[in-house]
């Protein structure tokens, strides 16, 4: 399996990614991708509040080695030719793109399935911290059961 | 001497806090960091608080050896 993980501050170009995934075997018969973008509000207790940008921590290293465990998971669970994660840090403003997400596989369920549990995975268990600046201060993006709920369905043996 | 960082939310308590510490677990630095930082004690006695030591997850009692890194952990929100 070819896999790219990549965390940065630039940008990324979808069409580009997707082209490698599409192209890394002739096998290839779907890819999914997914893009997570900067919101221009974030819900909180308060109700919504609008945000001037993101900020995006990451721990260097440990961050880097979670996501490759991640990325491994799903291909022991699922029949996969090719994974891409490219997750953006540093300062984003709304609409700005945030993370890659790409599979390439024979069958479309093994690229649709592997791509929600890698997002799901990601979200709970790579070491990244968001925080958001709106009216003049920064708050730090509470983590949501959820997401929590959502990578809880890919646990025990599929019965879900 | 034992390397400190703090993450996400963690790092706002954290601002005056030394680099460096004399522990033999995170469990110990919690407990010395309690007498000058409270808040941050209070915050990393959170249940969802993790700790990592030389950036893999253990447990409050992992034994620390000089030179290491150890990081606290609040709940991730990247993605």
């Amino acid at each position: 399996m070819t896999t790219r993980i990549r965390i940065q501050q630039q940008d990324f170009d979808l069409a580009e990614e997707y082209q490698l995934l599409r192209q890394s075997e002739s096998a290839v018969g779907a890819v999914v991708t997914f893009c997570g973008l900067v919101r221009d509000f974030e819900l909180n207790v308060d109700g919504a509040e609008s945000i001037d940008s993101l900020n995006l921590q990451h721990y260097p290293g440990m961050t880097e080695s979670l996501l490759e465990s991640i990325v491994e998971e799903a291909n022991q669970r699922w029949d996969l030719i090719a994974i891409t994660v490219i997750h953006r840090v540093g300062n984003l403003a709304p609409s700005e793109q945030i993370v890659l997400v790409g599979v390439a596989s024979q069958h479309r369920a093994d690229a649709f399935e592997s791509a929600q549990f890698l997002m799901d995975y990601l979200k709970t268990q790579a070491t990244f911290w968001k925080s958001v600046t709106g009216n003049g201060k920064q708050q730090w993006i509470e983590s949501k059961a959820s997401d929590q709920q959502a990578a809880a369905r890919w646990d025990g043996s599929g019965d879900e | 001497m034992i390397n400190l960082l703090f993450f996400g939310r963690l790092g706002d308590f954290a601002k005056q806090v030394p680099g460096t510490i004399e522990a033999s677990t995170p469990a110990e630095i919690r407990q010395l960091l309690a007498a000058d930082f409270p808040d941050l004690a209070r915050e990393l006695h959170q249940p969802q608080v993790l700790v990592s030591v030389n950036k893999m997850i253990v447990g409050w009692d992992q034994p620390l050896f000089d030179g290491g890194e150890v990081a606290f952990l609040p709940p991730v929100t990247g993605g």
